[in-house]
Parts: structure tokens; C-alpha cells; sequence
């Protein structure tokens, strides 16, 4: 039960290894076809590359912030003042 | 005439030195600085706090790095990436003001990093849909500090690729390292994350301790048949 590329073979194993820079967009065409179509055809890296994603989707939503109003402001003011930019 | 031997050139030469460099006048400078770079000012304050982890900081290194930009912009050549260029300016104020002051070794991460799989745990202890239940349970405070505990160089390209979407190649380029490190900084740094996260999980009793003799029950399935 380690993990679940012991279940499905070789292949799995291949894809799970690409699948950071595949899930990054960073990976050739070619490895893209090679991952989506082990990836479509295999339901435990499937689920794994998509718990991953949602990982990823829940940090960039919760580290998103607003500037404050106040520093805005400032930043204006100093660009505005020849002296001070 | 978009691919004129001058055009070719000015994309090969550095900033500093390039002919096309552009002449702008105070009032041109003034707008376009409003209507390119403003609008991203929530975005390099969300960056600068998880570079800072502290508010006035954030607010103060945002202030710099944009005075710098204003400054440069002449430098910027319109149609490359602008997002890119400003946290490469992000960046650098950082380092010049904050990190020399530091004078702390970088810290690293644990080499067992690399055998974590927060996935795995899930599934282990739980299975079928209990994986989405323990990340629709984690809070946002609880991923913002995950992610703020982890040594800064991880923290950066974490960061940087998770939250701002870039290339691997545009975080080599703001972090001024080579591509391979942002990769292995990425990989680990991910890797940290979710065991962080799992910590977080595991002490409230979102996943079972694998040590908890109950834990992994094989009764613990038997109610779903
Ligand atoms: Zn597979």
C-alpha cells in the first residue's frame, strides 16, 4: 500500500515523475501527450494529480491580498514630489 | 517591419545599453506608471508579504520597489513581460534591504522532505473522497502560515510559481539562479508545504495519527458496505 504506482506498473511510475512539471505546464509536447493519455487510462495517478491541483488552486486563492488604501496613497504622494522619487 | 535587424538587436542587448531605450517624458512616465503598473500594486503587496511576513515592511518594500520601477521605467521595453520585470524589481529591493541586514545562514530543509507525500497520508487514512474534505478543511490562515514557515528561498519560488503562475525560467530570472535550483527549490519547497499542512491536519484530527493503533482500522471500512 505504499503507493500506488506499485499497482499499475512502470508507467506509472514515469508519469508520476513528470507530473510536476507536467501539472507546471513546463513539460515538451511530446511528454504532454505521453502524461495525458496515461493520465486519462489511470484513476489512482488521476485522482493524485488532482488533489494536487486543488492544492495548488487553494494556495494561490488564500494568499491573495489587498493593499491598503493608505499606502496607495503614499505611494502617489512620493511619485508626485520630484524630491522625494 | 517587425523583424528588422534593429528590432532583432534591441531584444539581444541588455537593458542598460539598448538604443531603443525609450525617452519619456514626465507627464508620459506619470501615465503610464498609472495605467500599467498601478493596477498591480495588490499583487506586489500580496508578494512583498509573504517575502516580509510582516505588514509594514510589505507596505515599505512595496513603496521602494515601485519608486525604483517608476524611476526605470524607461528601461522596461513595452510588449515583453511587465509582471515579470516588476518582481524582478520586487526582488532585488528585497534583498538590498532586508536580507544583508539578516546576515543568517540560508536555512535548508530536511533531506526526508523528499519521501513526503501529504496524498498518500490522506488516502491512507481515509480514502475515497476524504482527500478533498481535508483540504476543504484546511483554512486560509493555516496555508498562509504553512507557507510563511518555510525557509525563504523554498518560500520564494513556492510562491512565485503557485500564487503568480511563472515559468520556471521567469523565477530563475527574479530570483537570478539557475533554472535547475528553481526546480529543486519548487519541488522541495511544495513537498515542505503539504507536510506543514499535514501537521496542521493531523493535530486537528482532520487525518488519523499513523502511530494511533486505531488508526487504519480495517472496521473503519466496514460501515461503507
Ligand atoms: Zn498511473
Amino acid at each position: 500500500m505504499r503507493s500506488d504506482a506499485a499497482n499499475c506498473g512502470g508507467n506509472c511510475e514515469d508519469a508520476l515523475e513528470r507530473l510536476e512539471a507536467y501539472l507546471d505546464g513546463e513539460l515538451p509536447d511530446t511528454d504532454v501527450a505521453d502524461i495525458a493519455s496515461h493520465l486519462a487510462a489511470c484513476y489512482p495517478c488521476t485522482d493524485r494529480a488532482s488533489f494536487e491541483e486543488q492544492l495548488r488552486a487553494m494556495v494561490r486563492r488564500d494568499c491573495v491580498e489587498t493593499a491598503p488604501d493608505s499606502l496607495i496613497d503614499r505611494i502617489r504622494e512620493r511619485l508626485a514630489d520630484p524630491a522625494s522619487r | 517591419m517587425t523583424s528588422s535587424p534593429d528590432a532583432a538587436m534591441s531584444e539581444a542587448v541588455s537593458d542598460g545599453g539598448s538604443p531603443r531605450r525609450q525617452q519619456l517624458s514626465e507627464a508620459e512616465r506619470r501615465a503610464r506608471f498609472e495605467d500599467e503598473v498601478m493596477p498591480q500594486v495588490d499583487r506586489l503587496f500580496s508578494a512583498a508579504l509573504r517575502y516580509t511576513r510582516d505588514r509594514t515592511d510589505a507596505e515599505d518594500l512595496v513603496q521602494e520597489s515601485l519608486v525604483k520601477a517608476y524611476r526605470s521605467l524607461h528601461q522596461y521595453r513595452p510588449g515583453t513581460n511587465l509582471r515579470a520585470w516588476l518582481y524582478r524589481i520586487l526582488h532585488t529591493t528585497y534583498i538590498s534591504m532586508y536580507r544583508k541586514a539578516q546576515r543568517r545562514p540560508q536555512e535548508s530543509l530536511q533531506e526526508e522532505i523528499d519521501d513526503f507525500s501529504f496524498y498518500d497520508e490522506v488516502v491512507r487514512s481515509g480514502g475515497g473522497s476524504a482527500e478533498r474534505e481535508v483540504l476543504g478543511a484546511l483554512t486560509a490562515d493555516e496555508v498562509k502560515q504553512a507557507l510563511a514557515d518555510l525557509p525563504e528561498t523554498f518560500r520564494l519560488a513556492v510562491y512565485l510559481a503557485d500564487v503568480e503562475g511563472f515559468a520556471y525560467k521567469e523565477i530563475a530570472e527574479i530570483m537570478d539562479t539557475p533554472v535547475g535550483t528553481v526546480m529543486s527549490r519548487l519541488h522541495r519547497g511544495r513537498k515542505a508545504l503539504q507536510k506543514a499542512l499535514s501537521t496542521y491536519a493531523h493535530e486537528r484530527g482532520l487525518i488519523q495519527d499513523l502511530d494511533d493503533p486505531s488508526a487504519g482500522d480495517a472496521d473503519d471500512h466496514e460501515e461503507d458496505a
